[in-house]
C-alpha cells in the first residue's frame, strides 16, 4: 500500500510505481482539492509524475530520499 | 585525365581526410575551436577545388557544408551531435566520389545528383532549425535540435552549481509513449545519472490535456538533466533508447568578471576629499600648539633662572594639562579627517548582486539599509572584499533556486539585505539573506570529515556554536562547497579580512529561514583609550567607552544573593563579578577594611559590576587585534604595548562574560 487517502490529504509512502498512477489520478479526479503529501515516498514512477505534472495537484512536505528531494519534487510544486 | 584533376585526385582525399579527423574529434570536443577550424578549412578547399570542374552534385554538397561549418564557427549555431553525422556522411559521399572521378576520369554516378539533394537538404535543416529534414534515416537526425537553448535554460533555472564547471554533459531525453509498457520508468533512468547538476521534468509540449480521458500510461514526460560526469558515463542508464535521448557536451558560460572579488574604483591612487573647515581647525590647533610649546620655552628659562621645584612642577603640570588638551583635539580633528560615511560604499553592491544572481541563474535583489555612519576611510576600503565575498556567498549558496524557493513557500526573487548601523563605539554590518539557511548536522558531518575538530568535542558543541567551525581555515574547501551549501567558501577569509580591520564576525542561521552575517567593526582605527587594571600581578586593559563608571564600594555593602553577590548602586542592584573569575585566575588576597574596587559595565542592557585589583590609570593605546590563534579566543580585543615595554591585553568584557555563559554557569544566581 503506497497511496494512503487521509481526508483530503492524499500520502505517498516508499516506492510508488506504475501502478499507483492509475490510483492517484482516479482519487485526484474525485477530489481536485487534495493535497498529496510525499515525506514518506522514497521513488515516483514516472506514470504518478506525469500525473503530478498534469493535474498539479498541491505538493507538500520533502522526501527523504534525495534524488526525490533536491530534483523530481520542485518540478512537481513549481507552477507549470 | 587533365592536369587539373589530378591533383585535385591527389589533394582532394588528404582534405576529406583533414575534415573527417577534425569531424570525429568534435563529437567528443565539440565546444574546441580549433577543431571546427579545421574541418571548415578542409571543406572550405574542397569546395574550391570542385569548383573547377562541373561537377555540381558535389559543389552543392560541399557548399552546404562548409556554411553549416562556418555558422558554427561565426558561433551563430552549435553543431549538434546528429549534425556532426551528417557532416561525416558528407565527407564520406565527397570521398566515394572522388573515387568514382578517378575510375571514370571525371564523371560523377548517375545518382549524384539525387543523392546531393538529400545530403544537402539534411545539412541545410540544421543550418535553419525548422526546416523539414528529409530521408531521416537516422532517428536521432529528428529528435535532435541542433541549438542548445534548452540547455541554457535549464542550467539558468538551477545550476548554480554547474557553473563551477567548464565543461558539463547535457541530457535530454524524451521517452516514447509505450515506454511504461517495456518497463522503463524515465524517473528511476535519470535517477541513474551520476554526479546531476540539474533536473528537469515536464510535460511534452504537446502533451494532451488533463481531462477525464487522461492517460497516465501514455508517457508524456520530458527530463533534461546536467551532469559533471563524462558524456559516456551519462548515457550508461539509457544505453538501450540511444533514438530517444540527445546528449551533448556544454561549456556554461564563465561567470561575468562582477563575481570575483574585483575592487575596481578602490585601486590606483588613495585620495581623500576632505572639507576645508576641517583643514581650518586644524591650522588653528597647530597655531595653539606653537603657543604651548612656547610656554614650555618660557618655563625651562624661568627654572634655569632657579625658579623654586614645586612651583616648576605645578606649572609644569598646568602646561602638560593644555599640551594633553590640544593633543588630544588635534588626533580627534585629524581621526575625523579621515572618517567617509559607510553607505555610499553599501551602495555599489546592489547591481553587483544582481549580475552576480543573473550569472548564476538566479534571481536576487540586495536592499542596502542602515544608518549615516562614518568610519575611518581605511576600513571602509576594507570592507569592500570581505563584503563582495559574504554577498557572493549568499547568492550563491544562501539563496535556492527559484523552483525550490517556491516549493518552500518563499517569494521567487531572494532578498538580500545589507544593513549598516552603530552600537556603542562599534558599526555593525549586516548581511541577511532569506535563503535555505545553515544546517548544524551537515557542518558537524563536514567538519567531523574534514578533521577540524575532534569527534568527541563536535558532539558537545552547541548548534549556535557549531555554526562558528565554518570560520576555522581548512574547513572551506570546494567540496565543503556543495556538501554544505557552500558557506564555507571563504568564510575564513572573511573573518581575516575582518579581524585585521580590528572587527569580529558573527553569524546566525536558521535552516530553512535564511543566514545574517553580523561584522562588527570600530569605527576608526587610531587610538583607544583604556583603563588599565590590575588582577593579582597582571595589568589589563579594559577599553575605557565600554565602562560606564569606576566605583569603590566597601565590602559590607556587598551582599550574597544564591551563588553570587551583588551590591546596590543608586537604588539599582547591580550583579558583581570579579575580572579573576572571568580570566580564571586567583584572585588578590582581600585585605580587611579595603574596598572592592569595579568597574561598571552594561552587558544586555542590564548593568554589571566587575571586581579589579587596582586601577592603574588610563591610557590612550593602538590596539591591536589578535591575530593567528588568539583571534579566536572569546573575550580579548587585542594587545598594546605600553610606555615600559610591557604587553597589555585588552579585555572584551561583554565578550568574557558571554562566553562565561556559555562555557556553564559560573556567573551564579548573581543576575538580576
Amino acid at each position: 500500500m503506497t497511496i494512503i487517502v487521509d481526508g483530503p490529504l492524499i500520502r505517498l509512502a516508499g516506492n510508488c510505481g506504475a501502478e499507483d498512477a492509475e490510483i492517484l489520478l482516479s482519487r485526484l479526479q474525485e477530489a481536485p482539492e487534495s493535497q498529496i503529501d510525499v515525506s514518506a515516498s522514497r521513488h515516483l514512477h514516472g506514470a504518478v509524475v506525469q500525473v503530478f505534472l498534469a493535474l498539479r495537484p498541491t505538493v507538500r512536505g520533502m522526501a527523504e530520499d534525495v534524488f526525490l528531494r533536491d530534483w523530481v519534487i520542485p518540478c512537481l510544486a513549481a507552477p507549470p | 585525365m587533365d592536369e587539373l584533376l589530378e591533383q585535385f585526385l591527389i589533394e582532394g582525399p588528404e582534405q576529406v581526410q583533414q575534415a573527417g579527423e577534425a569531424l570525429l574529434a568534435l563529437e567528443a570536443r565539440p565546444e574546441d575551436a580549433a577543431l571546427v577550424d579545421q574541418a571548415f578549412r578542409a571543406i572550405h578547399t574542397l569546395k574550391g577545388s570542385v569548383g573547377l570542374f562541373d561537377l555540381p552534385a558535389m559543389a552543392e554538397v560541399l557548399h552546404v557544408a562548409e556554411d553549416l561549418l562556418g555558422a558554427r564557427r561565426d558561433g551563430r549555431l552549435t553543431l549538434s551531435r546528429a549534425a556532426t553525422d551528417v557532416l561525416i556522411a558528407a565527407t564520406g559521399q565527397t570521398e566515394r566520389w572522388l573515387d568514382a572521378l578517378r575510375v571514370t576520369g571525371g564523371a560523377l554516378p548517375d545518382d549524384a545528383g539525387d543523392v546531393a539533394r538529400a545530403l544537402s537538404q539534411r545539412l541545410r535543416g540544421f543550418l535553419v532549425p525548422g526546416t523539414p529534414v528529409a530521408g531521416a534515416d537516422n532517428g536521432r537526425v529528428e529528435a535532435a535540435l541542433s541549438d542548445t537553448h534548452w540547455v541554457e535554460s535549464l542550467f539558468r533555472e538551477q545550476a548554480s552549481d554547474a557553473a563551477r564547471h567548464s565543461v558539463v554533459t547535457a541530457l535530454r531525453y524524451t521517452p516514447d509513449a509505450g515506454c511504461y509498457f517495456r518497463g522503463e520508468d524515465p524517473i528511476a533512468l535519470a535517477r541513474a545519472v551520476p554526479d546531476l547538476l540539474a533536473f528537469r521534468v515536464f510535460r511534452r509540449p504537446d502533451a494532451p490535456p488533463a481531462s477525464d480521458a487522461y492517460d497516465p500510461y501514455a508517457c508524456d514526460l520530458v527530463v533534461e538533466l546536467l551532469s559533471a560526469a563524462p558524456v559516456e558515463a551519462v548515457k550508461v542508464p539509457f544505453r538501450f533508447m540511444p533514438d530517444q535521448i540527445q546528449v551533448l557536451s556544454w561549456s556554461p558560460p564563465s561567470p561575468g568578471p562582477s563575481i570575483g572579488p574585483s575592487p575596481t574604483g578602490l585601486e590606483g591612487p588613495r585620495g581623500l576629499r576632505v572639507d576645508a573647515s576641517r583643514v581650518d581647525t586644524l591650522v588653528a590647533l597647530v597655531d595653539e600648539l606653537v603657543v604651548a610649546k612656547n610656554a614650555l620655552a618660557d618655563l625651562a628659562a624661568r627654572m634655569a633662572d632657579g625658579l623654586a621645584p614645586d612651583v616648576a612642577a605645578r606649572i609644569m603640570g598646568d602646561r602638560q594639562a593644555m599640551l594633553d588638551r590640544l593633543i588630544g583635539r588635534l588626533h580627534r580633528t585629524v581621526t575625523d579627517i579621515r572618517l567617509v560615511p559607510v553607505l555610499p560604499l553599501l551602495r555599489r553592491f546592489p547591481r553587483m548582486v544582481r549580475e552576480m544572481a543573473a550569472a548564476i541563474g538566479k534571481e536576487a535583489d540586495l536592499v542596502v539599509d542602515g544608518q549615516e555612519v562614518q568610519a575611518d576611510k581605511g576600513i571602509v576600503e576594507g570592507l569592500f572584499e570581505p563584503l563582495t565575498h559574504l554577498l557572493r556567498n549568499a547568492v550563491d549558496h544562501g539563496v535556492e533556486p527559484a523552483a525550490e524557493r517556491v516549493a518552500a513557500g518563499k517569494p521567487e526573487r531572494a532578498r538580500i539585505g545589507l544593513t549598516v548601523g552603530r552600537e556603542g563605539d562599534r558599526m555593525v554590518i549586516e548581511v541577511t539573506d532569506d535563503g535555505r539557511g545553515m544546517d548544524p548536522d551537515r557542518i558537524r558531518r563536514t567538519a567531523a570529515a574534514r578533521g577540524v575538530v575532534p569527534a568527541a568535542t563536535l558532539a558537545e558543541l552547541p548548534d549556535d556554536q557549531v555554526l562558528d567551525l565554518v570560520f576555522r581555515p581548512g574547513f572551506s574547501t570546494a567540496e565543503a562547497v556543495t556538501v554544505l551549501s557552500g558557506r564555507g567558501v571563504g568564510m575564513d577569509a572573511v573573518r581575516a579580512a575582518v579581524g585585521r580591520l580590528g572587527g569580529g564576525v558573527g553569524l546566525r542561521s536558521t535552516v530553512g529561514a535564511g543566514t545574517t552575517v553580523r561584522l562588527t567593526l570600530p569605527m576608526n582605527l587610531v587610538l583607544t583609550k583604556v583603563l588599565v587594571v590590575s588582577v593579582g600581578d597582571d595589568r589589563y586593559g579594559l577599553p575605557l567607552d565600554g565602562v560606564i563608571e569606576t566605583v569603590r564600594v566597601t565590602r559590607d555593602r556587598v551582599l550574597p544573593i544564591r551563588a553570587g553577590r551583588a551590591f546596590v548602586l543608586r537604588d539599582t542592584a547591580v550583579p558583581l563579578l570579579a575580572l579573576s573569575d572571568l580570566l580564571d585566575q586567583p584572585a588578590d588576597d582581600v585585605r580587611e577594611g579595603e574596598a572592592v574596587r569595579a568597574v561598571i559595565v552594561r552587558v544586555d542592557g542590564a548593568l554589571l559590576a566587575v571586581e579589579v585589583g587596582t586601577f592603574l590609570g588610563r591610557h590612550d593605546v593602538v590596539l591591536r587585534p589578535m591575530a593567528g590563534l588568539l583571534a579566536a579566543m572569546p573575550g580579548l580585543l587585542g594587545t598594546t604595548l605600553l610606555g615600559d615595554g610591557g604587553l597589555l591585553m585588552v579585555l572584551d568584557l561583554p565578550g568574557l562574560i558571554a562566553a562565561l555563559h556559555r562555557d556553564g554557569d559560573r556567573l551564579g544566581g548573581g543576575r538580576p
